[in-house]
């Protein structure tokens, strides 16, 4: 049976995106699954949505252009505190949130040139670690600068935004209460709204001259140099947009959480595991970065909790057994989760075409190439 | 065509959701209130939160699960995640939330760190939701004046007091280990903390403590708690040649750490800690050689072998139940319980906004295992309780009561 | 909080004493986290893979030994106070896990690193940090979520005599005494031996390595065992000389070793010597004269800084990527 031409023509996206709208208007307020779970997947949705703008930001870094960033949570973590900063009432800014958005985005684009400007040009593995390090170093700043950061304490109250009255008559037909503290949908909303306009600003990045010239320098810096691409300013480019989008979705993220949690939320491990949802879903794709951090924050912030409190109630464990707690096994699934796709399907399980194409090129020209030569 | 399908599947597990989601029940059951904890479950601080959902556990059994007409049930929820190994803030608001949205909930029992509870306050506030913290002391939480500027305003946006306590905070527990080094002849102090909101919090009331008693400040710095070894940080301090140490901070954040390097150092002086570091975690992991005789803590409350009356009771019974001693904060536990089911009763009516105030005109209560005691309107309870304690022979053991 | 201090320091007649005595903490903490760099530089030497496991091996290796402590005392009445079976102890400490991590690491890369060798260069990175994730659960397993008291079997008698304003101990002898004997007998594996130069040559160009009839495969494995040993060694030294183990342990000193190799120069076997050095010695005095809570920020600071300066790290060559 061949399916009608349209089928093949349309693209799913809208479908996806019509599920993600109607769920929190139909499914609310969610017994059946709360009950069960006490967890609210719209909710956690959200800060799924957060987290996917994260990734994407990581992934023009990583996936585009090819440079190793392991400290994305520093400017995920710097957003976070530009938006505190400009936003609680113990400062004297106070400004809108559209406007804080704006700053956050802009002040960790600055941030990542200031730090890209002088380091991009050093190798590979080196850049890795300059990343990893200023990660440590923004940690720590916002840890010991306890005048301007409020050390681990946070700075809270971090406002909602305005909502604009006209909004108002809308939200009500819908059945949305318009306080952002009771009705988790409106942060829901705010979130998916951000994150198709990111998808959508990637999309026709991907197709630019630009884009090109991104993926160009990760296939081969040299022959793109010869090519007359600048390859610094190009990867300039790459990595403040990278860094952007993160103080982005920090700014999100501490509006939603009211706060601009702690330092340490925004450590070494918050890098390792965006990375772990690109490369999972697949390195320079925006599908599969989707993907990545469906599954793995999911499996973090969803199915975990949820799998340790069915042991809790089945009282299969009354003396802690560390042995017999659920979460005490997380990390050894995540871990053996990441050694599995590298050794089976290294491309991530939604690959870019192109880098798709290109392993399987691979592996028929030369076989297992020795060790060091790629 | 099959790129279709995962969407379509969604669409058709939304639809079964919805039509099951409308079977189920908003009001919840007349007859049921829910109390919930929230404590970090996982992690360092496991022994401790351990012990005080024990209390907890114990004071519901006390009353049968029963209190002013309705069944209490209980669950026990984690804010910290294994990740992180600690309190995270996605988790407790994740918490609160729930507390929030599930209609039974009428009481929220946490959080054990100070800065959780300055996430989850404002959200149950909203609900009007009572939330009863057995281990919270940094004193900003319900005290003006005492914490940062906007404080405790800024966790109660409808302006009334929905957050109780029974422990004695941080302005009362500082000063006392200030009051207690000068007795112990201590002339010049070296002040550290592990730059956490209790930690910091603790040190720096002491600090404040020491200069109104004439004890010299000789420094104070903040250790990274994620280090591995306090040498050099010794070092420094063995040549300043304080009398004492005093250490704000947890076993968790090193304070384990912290007393076997002080001692490998030389400086042959005393060391200090507040409560967070009154449990057998912190003996074992500094091991109890490098301890004894020369570590003095300080507890809010009385510990649990200098209990008399209730309190001995108590610690009877969670010895038979659990097959150990219990910690510090057990106590504070069975206390949150016995105020939980206090203000069920005093309420009469499941209603979050009636059991809050029924709480806060608590007075006199003696139904616990803390003595008598009233909430003032900060919703602090009138216990200033502090005691001394020592290390020997690798046990803590209970020296005197301070500041009386 | 840096201020007083500096004044403390420069009013007591041994500012200089005080110095020395950050130096030689620096010296002791900067030769284990050498140890620990050395498996990360020669690992990336050879197959230019960032081992993010080894810091975990390294971990684990220090639970066996406080395991192995224990049992010796349990099942066989060991008498660890006693100065001949103290010794006789811990020389069998160093050869049981350094075998162990040894085994370990050389089976982590049979196992996981292997299939990998032709595949895109992230491919076993990512695995790295999923063993990394997985040896992390085990140690949390093992040795459950709060820190471990290794017991303190060496004295820490002053050697300069008791009451010295200067110390150093029997336990900062010991690292010493076994650090550098190892340091210097890897120089001379590395210069004088056939397997060695094997390995410097597989370092230098595996293809044309494999054309000389190398068995690149085997130089491999040699490389793996030979850093999980330097990191059984250093676990031991560490317990016994930090006297905590953790299971995050090996992250963050992963993370400094791993910092210290890129410091030296990655690949540069004495690059990594003096990247932990210099790691040991900025960490010390960062806490001395800046302040202890910048520390880490410090040594972060620092290798941005050099990386800035000198791209290859201090002892590296600038080669050119391999195109």
């Amino acid at each position: 049976m061949t399916a009608p031409r349209w089928t093949q023509r349309a693209p799913a996206w809208p479908l996806y995106l019509a599920v993600l709208v109607l769920y929190p208007l139909l499914v609310y307020p969610e017994h059946v699954l709360f009950e069960w779970t006490g967890i609210s997947i719209g909710m956690q949705l959200t800060y799924l949505f957060i987290y996917a703008i994260l990734a994407l930001g990581l992934n023009v870094v990583v996936g585009y252009t090819g440079i190793l960033h392991l400290g994305i949570a520093a400017f995920f973590g710097i957003g976070a505190y530009i938006a505190g900063i400009l936003a609680v009432p113990a400062y004297p800014f106070q400004f809108p949130f559209w406007l804080t958005l704006v700053l956050s985005t802009a002040g960790a684009a600055l941030l990542g040139i200031l730090l890209g400007a002088p380091t991009l040009r050093l190798r590979g593995d080196y850049v890795a670690i300059v990343t990893l390090g200023f990660g440590e170093v923004t940690r720590f700043t916002l840890r010991n600068l306890e005048e301007i950061t409020a050390g681990t304490r946070g700075l809270n109250p971090v406002p909602p935004p305005e909502l604009p009255r006209a909004l108002e008559g809308p939200l009500g037909l819908l059945g949305i209460e318009p306080d952002w503290a009771l009705d988790y949908r409106l942060f829901y909303f705010l979130a998916l709204g951000l994150l198709v306009a990111v998808i959508r600003l990637l999309r026709n990045l991907e197709r630019s001259r630009l884009g090109r010239a991104w993926i160009a320098i990760r296939e081969d810096e040299l022959a793109a140099t010869c090519m007359g691409i600048n390859a610094a300013r190009v990867k300039l480019s790459a990595f403040a947009l990278g860094c952007g989008l993160a103080g982005m979705a920090g700014c999100l993220y501490a509006t939603t959480l009211t706060s601009t949690a702690g330092p340490d939320a925004f450590d070494f491990n918050r890098s390792v595991l965006m990375l772990c949802c690109v490369i999972l879903g697949g390195l320079g794709s925006v599908r599969g970065t989707l993907l990545g951090v469906l599954l793995l924050i999911g499996f973090d912030n969803v199915v975990a909790p949820v799998l340790d409190g069915l042991i809790q109630d089945a009282d299969i464990n009354p003396n802690g057994n560390r042995f017999l707690t659920f979460s005490n096994w997380k990390l050894m699934i995540f871990g053996l989760a990441l050694i599995l796709m590298m050794r089976f399907r290294p491309e991530g399980l939604l690959p870019s075409r192109r880098i798709e194409a290109e392993l399987a090129t691979a592996h028929d020209a030369s076989g297992p190439a020795p060790a060091g030569v790629r | 065509m099959n790129r279709f399908v995962p969407p379509i599947l969604l669409l058709v597990l939304l639809v079964v959701t919805t039509i099951v989601g409308f079977g189920g029940s908003s009001v919840g059951d007349p007859a049921v209130i829910k109390i919930v904890s929230s404590l970090p479950r996982t992690g360092s601080a496991k022994a401790q939160t351990d012990t005080i959902v024990n209390g907890i556990r114990i004071a519901l059994a006390e009353a049968g699960y029963q209190s002013g007409g309705f069944d209490i049930e209980y669950a026990d929820w984690d804010d910290a995640t294994a990740g992180a190994g600690q309190w995270t803030a996605e988790a407790e608001t994740a918490n609160a939330s729930r507390a929030v949205r599930d209609p039974d909930v009428m009481i929220y029992i946490g959080t054990y760190n100070s800065g959780a509870a300055k996430i989850s306050m404002p959200i149950l506030n909203k609900a009007q939701l009572l939330m009863i913290s057995p281990a919270n002391t940094w004193p900003g939480l319900t005290k003006p004046d005492k914490g940062d500027p906007g404080e405790p305003e800024i966790y109660r946006p409808t302006g009334e007091v929905s957050y109780v306590r029974m422990v004695p905070t941080d302005d009362l527990q500082g000063p006392a280990g200030a009051a207690w080094a000068k007795e112990l002849g201590v002339q010049r102090v070296y002040v550290l903390d592990d730059n956490e909101v209790y930690g910091k919090g603790i040190a720096t009331l002491f600090i404040e403590a020491c200069q109104d008693l004439g004890i010299e400040v000789l420094g104070h710095e903040s250790i990274d708690s994620k280090a591995q070894e306090f040498k050099p940080l010794m070092a420094t301090i063995k040549g300043l040649n304080p009398d004492l140490v005093y250490f704000g901070g947890t076993t968790q954040s090193k304070g384990g750490q912290i007393a076997k390097d002080l001692v490998a150092a030389g400086p042959n002086c005393k060391l200090m800690v507040p409560d967070a570091c009154y449990e057998n975690a912190f003996i074992e992991s500094a091991g109890a050689e490098n301890v004894n005789d020369r570590v003095y803590v300080t507890f809010g409350g009385l510990p649990p072998d200098q209990l008399t009356g209730a309190g001995r009771t108590f610690v009877e019974k969670y010895k038979q139940l659990y097959g150990k001693e219990p910690e510090g904060y057990a106590i504070y536990g069975y206390e949150s319980g016995k105020v939980a089911l206090e203000a069920i009763r005093l309420a009469g009516v499941k209603n979050r906004d009636a059991i809050r105030k029924a709480a806060l005109s608590i007075k006199d209560f003696d139904r616990g295992a803390l003595g008598t005691w009233s909430f003032d309107a900060n919703g602090d309870a009138t216990l200033k309780t502090i005691s001394g304690i020592a290390i020997r022979n690798g046990r803590f053991e209970f020296v005197k009561l301070l500041g009386q | 909080m840096m201020l007083p201090t500096l004044l403390a320091a420069a009013d007591s007649s041994d500012a200089w004493q005080t110095f020395l005595q950050y130096a030689l903490i620096g010296l002791a903490n900067g030769a284990l986290f050498a140890l620990v760099a050395l498996g990360y530089t020669m690992v990336y030497g050879i197959i230019e893979l960032i081992n993010f496991a080894h810091g975990d091996v390294f971990m684990l290796g220090s639970f066996l030994a406080l395991t192995l402590i224990g049992a010796m005392v349990e099942y066989f009445g060991w008498n660890w106070t006693d100065p001949a079976m103290l010794w006789l102890g811990l020389g069998m400490l160093l050869i049981v896990v350094p075998v162990f991590c040894a085994a370990l690491n050389v089976t982590i890369d049979r196992a996981v690193y292997k299939p990998l060798r032709g595949a895109p260069k992230l491919a076993p990175l990512v695995s790295a940090i999923g063993v990394s994730f997985v040896l992390m659960n085990v140690g949390l397993l093992w040795g459950g979520a709060a820190d471990r008291h290794f017991p303190d079997l060496v004295s820490r008698e002053n050697l300069l005599g008791e009451g010295a304003a200067l110390s150093f101990t029997y336990k900062d002898l010991m690292v010493v005494a076994v650090t550098v004997p190892i340091m210097i007998a890897l120089t001379l594996f590395v210069k004088g031996t056939k397997l060695g130069t094997a390995m410097r040559a597989t370092a230098q160009d595996p293809l044309a390595a494999q054309l000389m009839g190398i068995n690149v495969d085997r130089v491999i494995g040699v490389t793996f065992a030979l850093g999980g040993a330097l990191a059984g060694a250093a676990s031991v030294i560490y317990g016994l000389y930090i006297n905590t183990v953790s299971y995050q342990m090996g992250f963050t000193n992963g993370l400094y070793a791993f910092t210290a190799a890129v410091l030296g120069g990655i690949g540069n076997i004495p690059g990594a010597v003096l990247g932990g050095l210099v790691i040991g010695l900025a960490r010390s005095f960062g806490s001395g004269y800046v302040g202890e809570r910048w520390t880490s920020a410090l040594v972060f600071v620092i290798l941005i800084a050099i990386l800035v300066f000198r791209p290859a790290g201090l002892l590296g060559t600038h080669t050119r990527e391999k195109v």
